[in-house]
């Protein structure tokens, strides 16, 4: 497989090189990683807890530095980048966890609204924005309900969602669907199947197998912070 | 725009949500400021005093009832003779009666009693510069009192130097005074800040997730710290303004009146500005202080 750098001529959104990340007390979370996730992709990373995964995504949108090695996503070296462009990268970067993290003390739209203010979009542009993200995940009509009227697998939809609001060319998910039953887990899977066929790469991290089995996607299994295998990468 | 309409509308919220702890931290601003702007309110009333004898009656030569014209005159080109003094006025019996009865104004009732004109006529010395020392007024106050038709020699070096003394050691307690409370005002305000920090904190995360920039995140937290340093320093410029007018009101008084110099005057506008300016300073570095220690990017 061709490696290319420069960002512009490159299909590659992702591009890890030699990346090792070590915390305190020399816990090895990942060793020289090298790994490249071409635009429109759909990934799944998979391993026990522990294997390294919510590492690789952290890294990707510059919450953690590697103690060694290279990144780029969208060209862009992130070990490099200046804290002052940060916000830019994760703007370009649409980001869902486990636990939702849906603010309890706000409707779904003002969630949802909450992109748009950081963005400095104006709010008749912005509730346009939630309104048309909401239809898009089949919430319209749970708009002003609290987080906590929602089912897990609605508040994951709108977790993703929020995620949307700044129409990311890049999607990462961290567990999503850990706290979910299995159908509902499908569900949710499916809608991010869905997103990923409108061009957004998608980046799924999970340790069920059997879930990742059925979509028949890339799946990069994650063990010990090693990659051990990367099955049904697609070849340019 | 839209984003520092944001940024406003947070901060609003903030202070909202703040509750109690809000209101802790604008009292306890307003509280610090009270003390201090009494400090100011009466050295810079003393300070008009000063400035006011200085210029008013440095020395006073109180003259002999029986003193004649001849005597006057040749008194006055004496005492113009002398190197220290720069003017001199002459004010009869008659004069400063009736001065001393419009400083009296509707008490006028207070002299009735009195037969005879007990004022003294006087000549009042304005004096060089460069002779306003205690020594050298002394020295010439002794020299004058020795002229014939001279009953007394009044001068208020003495008493202005006492009382810039005294000014400035007023100054400085004030000073000290607030700055400790003003210091206790800014752990109390970075105290109710990390609280909104703390409350906040999934937001904040979030933000920080889908790109806010760190001048988004902070800049609510700032201007919170500066809406509350401000409105405690309003209201301590409101208690400080009754506190005044019902002083005036029991004491019967308007100001100015008091002994017809610039007595009785509120802070003007350059210091009610200067103490609405450092209370959004002190709740911008309240604010800064908790911020900075608890979102470190």
């Amino acid at each position: 497989m061709q490696v290319r750098t420069k960002g512009s001529g490159s299909p590659d959104v992702i591009q890890f090189f030699h990346v090792t990340k070590t915390y305190a007390r020399d816990v090895e979370a990942l060793v020289d990683i090298n790994l490249q996730i071409q635009k429109g992709e759909f990934v799944f990373l998979v391993g026990p807890s522990g294997a390294g995964k919510t590492t690789l995504l952290r890294l990707i949108f510059r919450d953690e530095l590697p103690n060694s090695g290279q990144i780029l996503v969208y060209g862009r070296n992130v070990v490099k980048l200046r804290a002052g462009a940060i916000p830019s990268l994760r703007r370009s970067i649409g980001i869902i966890f486990q636990d939702f993290k849906l603010l309890k003390d706000r409707s779904i739209a003002d969630n949802l609204a909450l992109v748009y203010r950081v963005l400095g979009i104006p709010a008749a542009i912005g509730k346009r924005k939630v309104a048309s993200t909401l239809k898009m995940v089949g919430l319209s009509h749970k708009a002003q309900m609290f987080p906590y009227k929602l089912s897990g697998g609605e508040q994951q939809r709108v977790a993703i969602a929020r995620a949307l609001m700044s129409e990311p060319t890049l999607l990462l998910a961290d567990e999503p669907t850990g706290n979910l039953d299995y159908e509902v887990a499908k569900e949710v899977l499916k809608l991010l199947a869905e997103i990923n066929t409108k061009g957004t790469t998608v980046i799924v991290a999970t340790h069920d197998v059997n879930l990742v089995g059925e979509l028949g996607r890339r799946t990069v299994f994650l063990r010990g912070g090693r990659v051990i295998e990367d099955r049904g990468q697609r070849l340019t | 725009m839209d984003r520092i309409r944001y940024i406003i509308e947070d901060a609003l919220t903030n202070i909202r949500r703040s509750g109690w702890g809000g209101v802790a931290s604008i009292a306890t601003i307003a509280v610090s400021f009270v003390i201090v702007g009494i400090f100011l309110i009466i050295t810079s009333n003393l300070g008009a005093v000063i400035t006011e004898w200085k210029e008013q009656f440095q020395v006073t030569v109180f003259l002999d009832d029986n003193i004649t014209a001849d005597q006057l005159n040749l008194l006055r080109r004496r005492v113009q003779s002398e190197g220290a003094v720069q003017t001199v006025s002459y004010t009869s019996k008659e004069e400063a009666l009736r001065q001393f009865k419009r400083e009296l104004k509707g008490k006028e009732s207070l002299l009735d009693g009195l037969g005879e004109n007990p004022i003294p006529a006087s000549l009042q010395l304005h004096i060089q510069d460069s002779y306003q020392t205690p020594e050298a007024l002394k020295q010439l106050s002794t020299s004058l009192s020795r002229l014939e038709g001279v009953e007394d020699v009044m001068y208020g070096q003495e008493w202005v130097d006492r009382l810039s003394r005294i000014i400035r050691l007023l100054r400085l307690l004030g000073l000290s005074v607030g700055m400790a409370l003003g210091l206790a005002s800014l752990l109390i305000v970075s105290n109710t800040i990390r609280l909104t920090v703390y409350a906040r904190a999934e937001e904040i995360e979030i933000m920080r997730l889908v790109g806010a920039t760190r001048f988004h995140v902070r800049a609510p937290f700032l201007l919170e710290g500066m809406i509350q340093g401000t409105m405690g320093a309003g209201l301590a410029l409101l208690l400080l303004y009754g506190a005044y007018q019902a002083t005036l009101w029991q004491i019967g008084v308007t100001p100015g009146q008091i002994f017809g110099i610039g007595l009785g005057g509120f802070l003007d506008n350059r210091w009610t500005t200067g103490m609405l300016l450092a209370g959004a300073g002190v709740g911008a570095f309240g604010s800064l202080i908790s911020v900075g220690r608890f979102l470190r990017t």
